[in-house]
Order: C-alpha cells, then structure tokens, then sequence
C-alpha cells in the first residue's frame, strides 16, 4: 500500500447511510456540518448509451427539457426558485447517467427535494412543443460551441467511433448528430420520459449540513407518491474485445494550428482494480509535468507543445485511454509516434519505478481530495457508486483501492492493453501552414460561467 | 402522485465571510491566514508586485516566462526533479503573470504542507532559470500562440484589447507576449525581470486551510521567511484610458458555423462605490439563464447555448486610479447573427427605458448573497479572494462587507449602475466569424462602423 495523505481508516471522517423508498428510490445520506450548505443530487440510470438509431443526443437534449418546468413549475422556474434561494444549479449527461444537481444553503434543502420530486412525477403535463424546439436550437447551438467550431474540437466523438463499432450502444457521444437532433419528436421526449425516469431507476443523495431524519421525512412525502414502473429497456449490450485487435487509423486534413497525434485505447472497466491499475499507468505515463510522455517529448526530444494521457472510466463498456499529443515546431507525426510506442514498449516491459508509484498514488489521491472537498463532489460520487455498482460506500474507500494497485499489477494492464493494436489513430495534418480540445464525456443544460474574457 | 405546496425554507445559519488574520515575516513578506476547519486540501497564494507594465518593450511575455521557469528547476532540484518532488506530495504549483503582478497558487494536503512549503520557498528564492530550460519555455510558449489564435474566444479578446486601448499601453498587447516579442527573450532576460521585481518585500503570502497539528509560523518561518532580498521601490503606474466610440471589428473566419461575440468597454474597479450595484445589475442583464439576455436570445429565440455579461477587473488601485473590463459575450450560429445582435440591443435599451423591476432585483440579491457560503467550501476559494483583494489594494474586510452592500442596494441603484455600465451608443463589438455571411446585417444595425480583419 502507497503512502497516504490522510488516514485511511477513517476516509477523513466521511459516512453514508443508505434508505429505499417502497417505490423503489434509492436514497443516500451524508451528513458533515462544517458549512451550512447541502447538496441536493439525482442520478436516473439513464444515458446516451440508451438511445436508439436515428435519436442519437435524445438523453441529452431531454435533460434540457427538464429544466422547462413541470405541473407546479413554471417555465424557467427551476432555475428562478433555486438561484433565488442563493443556491446553484445543473444537470449534465453522459454515456451512462444522466444527474441532475443543486446545492443549496443548508435552511433551503426542502425546496430542492420538492422541485426534484415535481419534475420526476409530473413533467409531461408541462412539456409542449415550444419547449422542444427552443431547447432543440439551443442544444444545436451547444454542439456547434463545444465541437463543431472548435480546432480538433470533433476528435473526441470521432475516437469514439472507432473504439466502440457501428452498431455498439457507446459507437455515439451524448451530444448526438445534427440530423438526429432535429428529428426528435415531442412524442419521442414523452416516451423516454416514461421509459426511464422513474422512482426506481434514480438514487438520491443530499450531503452537508442537513438532519437526516428530517431530510428522509421530506423525501418521503414529495417523492413518496411518485408511481414506479418496470418500463425501462436495458441498454443494447456493450461488452467487446478486451483488445481491438487491429490499429484503427484515419488522417484527417483540416484548418487546426498544428499537428497532433490522438489515440483512443480500450482499457479495463471502471470499477475494478485493473481499472484503477490503469488509471496509475496513464497517470506515471501521461498524468503531468513529470510523466514519461512529457519528460520525453516536451523536455527532451522537445518535439511536442503538449502531451499526456486521460482517462475516461465507464462501468458498461471498457474505459477510454486518451493520448492527445501537439506537435511543436516542425516536428512531424511519425518521429513521436516513434517516441510514444518506444515509452509505451519499455513500461509494459520494466513498469513503475517505486518513485513513479508514489507520485501517481498521491496525483490521484490529491485529485480525490479535490472531488471531495465539496457537499455538491460527494454526493455525486455517492451516486455513482450506487447507480453503476449498486453500492454508494464504495465511494468512501475509492482512494484506499487505488493505493492497494501494485506496480506490478500497473505493468502488466500495461503490458496488456496499452499496445497498437488496440487503439485508434488520429493524425491532424493542417491544411495551411501556421486551443486544446480535451476529451468532454458530458453535456450540460447551462454553459459553464468562467468569469471574463483574456486575450 | 400527491401534490404539495412549495415549501417556504428554514432559519438561514448565520455565515460570514472569513476575517484573515495578518501578520509578517521578518523578512519583509506580508502574511494573511484563514484556519478552516475540515479542509484537509491547503491552499497557499502568494502576490508579488511584478507588472506587465514593468516589462521592457521588445521582450513582452518575459514575466510569463519567468513565472513558468520557476517551476523549473531550482539550486536544490533538476527541473525534471523539481516536478517529481511535487507530484510526490500530492501538491500543484502554478504561476502566471498577469497586469498587476505574479500569482502563485500551491495546493497540498495538509499532512505535507511543509515539504511542499520547501519546494516553494526554493523556487522564489533560487529558481535556476537554466539556459536549456528556458529556451524550451520560450519555444514552447512560440509553439502555443498558434493554437491561441485559433480560439475563437481567445482570437475575440485579442481583437477586443487592441481595438480598446492605445497602442503605447501594454495592456492592449497579449499577456503573455506576441509571437515578435517572445522570440527575444532569453536566460538573461527572465533573470533581470527576475532580479528587478521578485523580492520578499514585494510578496504577499496567503494560506487557507485545516491547521490543526500545523505550527504555521514554525513552517513559514523555516522557509519563505529564509528568502532575503533587497526592499523594493513601489513600481510607477500610469493610468490607461480607453476609446469606447461604439464600432464593430469583425475577425473573419470563412466558413466558421457560428460567431464568437465580445462586446466590452472599460469602467471603474471595485474601489468605486458604484461596484455592488453594477454587479447586482449586470447580473439581471446577464449572469445566468433566467437573465435578460438569455431570457430573449437562448429561451425564446434559441439562438445561442449562453450569453453572459460580466464586469473583470484588470487593474486596481487604492488611488481609484484601475478598470474593469465591462463585457458580454457569448456565441450564436452564424445564419442569425444580425437579428441576434438587434435583440441584444434591444434587450440593452429596454433595460435603459424602463429599468429593472423589484422582483429581478431582489431575486439577484437573493442569489449573490445566498451563494456565498456555496462559493467558499473550499479552501482555494477562499484563498484566490483574499489575494485578489491584495492584489486589488483592497481592504482585507472587502469581500465580508460586499454583502451587506449588495443587500442594500435598491432597483434604482442597480438599474443606474448596469445601464452606465452598458450604455447602447458606447460599446465596442467584437464578432469572430464568417464576415461574407454577418458584415452585411451587422452593417444594417447601424451599431457602429464595421471593419473587417483577416482571421
């Protein structure tokens, strides 16, 4: 076990207690009165992994739909009571889940739960067709802002693609295709609202400064009387091929500022320790200023502006290995194609140095610290424990199974996956001589409000 | 399902911005500390005194440079080491230099705040600035420009401060240099920067966080207070004007699929007693969904994902002498953006005409106060706004006392405030976009003469 930064036993004073609803909702309590504030968080098992052929963005795009009221909810009034009650607001959607998130001051948890509980048992009395193309063009607008005017900005959804075959349930990112969008139908909002959004296929958690029985008191009578129903459909099956099998390549010629090298590999399933094994080899190869690939190609070699490894875990199909290199100067795809496979061969073959494992446990220790400094970062982790692997506790002791990994157990995920032939190749190649797109896995209702505008 | 009425919320816990306790090191440096329980991340900030405006003409982006040299490498550590030795205790450290000074943020668990503390105090106080380690900064940095242009958010404020301010104000040129200027800058060039303006007696150290079981005086006694350097003479700031004669620039992109939209001028910083009404009123002009421009532009017309209006300050001083850049921005798809542009005008003199209503005023309030204890759960929250209100020659209660302000100020108030802020004739419009598509409705609009650059 690695060095910690905090004790493990106690995970930093953290607990959860677990409830159900005789509905079917799920609900996880978190108390921790050190400020008075409280996170409200809603995650339905719902996300673009769901959607059908032809409807691709629908999860999406019906999240933002659920921000246009509902039978006691005018219009825009989710976002007019809640910031008026000096709290804030979102909800996002990804392959796997769509959540839904407020925070409030700790006196105004009880309208959060209420304003939750309207929108899951009575949104279609509320929902019309003026709200569906309005939020249509808007969504229309996200995906034009987010990838389409954007360099390298649709190099996440085409990476995507080739690891996950035509046909496979996560072949499509959540924000979907401009044809799909338009085609989506008032009807088509109102059956996946009746097929997923149900009591009994969400999880509730509320953290901060809150007394549990009074907050199960409340969610009891607002979300008590919602109906469940056995209408949902599974998502289409998404187990492949630990490996590709083949290296998937494509260079595409287009108006970006540099070159750049990007590649998606298949890596192990959230959720289990060769996924946090994994995540310790991207992390000591790729993962920051004294990583393998930035030492070799930044410092030394000197052929990259940037360059390291992501890692986007999923719990339904294998997780996302994402290299994203951009070339400095004159310096041409293939020598640090060269240079990454030579780091990737050598690392399979010797792994982590003790020190190399060190400095990961404690990257992602300290990532996990930052997740959990606050109410709105745990409950949300609390209900992705629950949803994806049944059991929100999990979320507690994440930091001590990643410090259990051993570096031989980094090596050999390594030496397993971390190969050509399983990735997918992307070369840019400008079309004229002359901002990073980084890997987004969510969409979200409201832009993200960086203060400001720098040159 | 069983319908309820909204609930009304509880009795507020009374919350209070944090009173940082001063003190000083023998050596000259100024500290600020906030004891908050439960925050096991600590966030360290420190201030220096080091203007752009002190950068010698020719080698602009030479405090950029150096504050990026500064994490590597030192007289104890290698710059490969020196990012190693971080990682190895969980901890960040990042620099940059912007108008008022250098900012340097760390953040660590608490259990190595010393380590960390060490590596910090060995960088301010014997960075290397090696030959080799430089020449990469400044080729890396000649590398990043390319992708900076390509942005169109980053392409729009460029555009925006060189058409705002004279040409002679260093404000109106890049922060981080031009591609002419930083191709100069060398070793020797980053150590007289270095030499002229990074001293103890120019540098402000804030730390936020759990100290239980933390000797705090012992550990920065041992190792910022170990810095020496000579006094340093108060730098000679000369107030900047700018020309806010309502035009158009159109950055042209052919075949871009939506316009990047900055519209700013300049006003006063936050000395000026206007500051909590102007905030209050361009919040009800612009800070969230339910907002008046995106009441119009993305919830009735679904022209754009966000439009957000906002006031950042880019100098300040105690004199009154600074500004705020007043601005709105946003994007919208490239078919609508005349009509776009009318409605936000429109949007704009309506506010003018019949002001703002009670209802909108106090739902602002509501939230910019009730948001408060929300917005400063972590440590590093806290700690950037006590700096920035060093940096901002602010008083240490700045930010405890805005509150009660902002709960004063009436709709009268507000409305007169943002209605200064964003008068119709006086603003400077910048679109990124495709100018054969948008110059000819922009031109109709009659918002100021248009010219057109090439992308």
């Amino acid at each position: 076990m690695g060095h910690t930064a905090i004790p493990q036993d106690s995970v930093g004073g953290l607990s959860a207690t677990e409830h159900r609803l005789d509905n079917g909702l799920r609900v996880v309590l978190s108390e921790d009165h050190l400020t008075p504030v409280a996170a409200v968080c809603l995650w339905y098992d719902v996300g673009s992994r769901h959607e059908v052929p032809g409807r691709t963005g629908l999860a999406h795009l019906f999240e933002h739909l659920m921000f246009q009221g509902s039978e006691q909810v005018e219009g825009n009034g989710h976002f007019e009571l809640v910031q008026g009650a000096g709290g804030s607001l979102n909800g996002t959607t990804s392959f796997e889940r769509t959540n839904y998130f407020e925070t409030m001051p700790a006196h105004q948890v009880e309208l959060a739960l209420w304003l939750e509980a309207d929108r899951m048992g009575t949104l279609l009395s509320a929902l019309d067709e003026k709200s569906l193309e309005n939020q249509r063009d808007v969504v229309k607008n996200e995906r034009r802002q987010r990838y389409d005017n954007v360099p390298y900005g649709t190099a996440f959804e085409r990476l995507t693609a080739k690891v996950h075959p035509e046909g496979h349930p996560y072949h499509h990112v959540p924000i979907g295709s401009m044809a799909d969008l338009d085609a989506a139908s008032l009807e088509d909002a109102h059956e996946f609202f009746r097929t997923y959004y149900a009591p009994n296929n969400a999880v509730l958690a509320v953290v901060g400064d809150i007394d549990p029985e009074r907050v199960l008191a409340w969610v009891e009578k607002y979300f008590g009387s919602i109906p469940s129903h056995e209408g949902k459909r599974p998502p289409r099956d998404g187990s492949l091929p630990d490996v590709i099998g083949e290296e998937l390549r494509e260079v595409i010629e287009e108006d970006v500022p540099a070159r750049a090298l990007m590649a998606a590999y298949r890596l192990p399933h959230d959720g289990t320790r060769e996924g946090d094994a994994a995540d310790l080899a991207l992390t000591v190869l790729g993962g920051g200023d004294s990583s393998r690939l930035h030492n070799r190609l930044v410092r030394r070699d000197r052929t990259a502006v940037t360059a390291g490894f992501g890692l986007l875990r999923l719990a339904g199909a294998p997780s996302m290995g994402w290299l994203d290199v951009k070339t400095s100067g004159d310096a041409t795809v293939p020598e640090i194609e060269t240079a990454v496979d030579e780091e990737l061969a050598r690392f399979a073959a010797e792994g982590p140095t003790p020190e190399e494992m060190e400095r990961a446990q404690a990257q992602l220790e300290r990532e996990w610290l930052d997740r959990l400094a606050t109410v709105g970062g745990r409950a949300d982790e609390l209900c992705r424990f629950a949803v994806l692997f049944g059991d929100p506790q999990l979320a507690l002791t994440a930091v001590r199974r990643i410090m259990e990994v051993t570096p031989e157990e980094v090596r050999a995920v390594a030496a397993a996956r971390l190969r050509p032939d399983n990735r997918a190749v992307l070369v840019y190649e400008p079309t004229e001589p002359t901002e990073d797109a980084d890997a987004e896995a969510t969409e979200g209702t409201d832009i993200i409000d960086a203060e400001g505008a720098d040159q | 399902m069983q319908l309820h009425p909204r609930p009304t919320g509880g009795e507020p816990t009374p919350w209070a911005f944090p009173r940082p306790e001063r003190s000083g090191l023998p050596n000259g440096i100024t500290v600020l500390r906030s004891h908050r329980p439960g925050q096991r991340l600590i966030a360290v900030e420190v201030n220096l005194t080091a203007p752009l405006a002190a950068e010698p003409k020719g080698q602009e982006g030479v405090a950029t440079i150096m504050a990026r040299a500064l994490n590597e490498g030192t007289d104890k550590h290698s710059a490969e080491e020196f990012a190693a030795e971080l990682e190895r205790y969980g901890a960040t450290l990042d620099a940059h230099a912007d108008h008022p000074g250098l900012r340097v943020s760390l953040e660590v668990p608490a259990s190595r705040l010393g380590k960390a503390l060490d590596l910090l105090a060995d960088a301010l106080r014997a960075p290397a600035f090696a030959e080799s380690e430089i020449e990469r900064l400044v080729r890396n940095r000649l590398d990043e420009i390319p992708h900076e242009l390509a942005n169109p958010a980053r392409r729009a404020a460029m555009a925006l401060y060189a058409s705002l301010f004279p040409a002679e104000a260093r404000i109106s040129r890049p922060r981080q240099g031009t591609a002419e200027t930083v191709a100069r800058i060398d070793a020797t060039s980053v150590r007289a920067f270095y030499e002229a303006h990074i001293r103890p007696s120019a540098a402000t150290v804030v730390v936020v966080g759990d100290f239980t079981g933390i000797d705090l005086d012992a550990e920065l006694g041992r190792t910022l207070g170990a810095w020496t350097g000579k006094a340093s003479e108060p730098f000679a700031w000369t107030p900047v004007t700018a020309d806010d004669t309502g035009r158009v620039i159109i950055v042209d992109r052919p075949g871009s699929v939506q316009t990047q939209l900055l519209i700013g001028r300049t006003g006063p910083d936050r000395h000026d007693p206007v500051h909590p009404a102007r905030r209050l009123g361009v919040y009800c002009l612009g800070g969230t969904i339910t907002s008046r421009l995106d009441r119009v532009l993305r919830e009735e017309k679904g022209y754009t994902y966000g439009i957000r209006a906002f006031s950042q300050v880019l100098l300040s001083r105690a004199d009154g002498t600074g500004l705020s850049l007043l601005g709105i921005r946003g994007s919208v798809a490239t078919e609508v953006t005349g009509p776009a542009l009318a409605d936000l005008w429109t949007v704009l003199r309506d506010l003018a005409d019949g002001g703002l209503t009670d209802e909108e005023r106090d739902s602002a309030a509501q939230y910019l106060v009730g948001v408060a204890p929300l917005s400063f759960e972590t440590a590093s929250a806290v700690a950037g706004t006590l700096a920035d209100q060093v940096e901002e020659e602010l008083p240490d209660d700045y930010q405890a006392t805005l509150y009660a302000r902002l709960a004063e100020t009436g709709a009268v108030e507000a409305t007169a405030a943002v209605v200064r802020a964003f008068p119709a004739d006086r603003l400077v419009t910048v679109l990124v976009g495709d100018a054969e598509q948008i110059a000819g409705p922009v031109r109709e609009l009659g918002i100021g003469e248009v010219t057109v650059l090439g992308g």
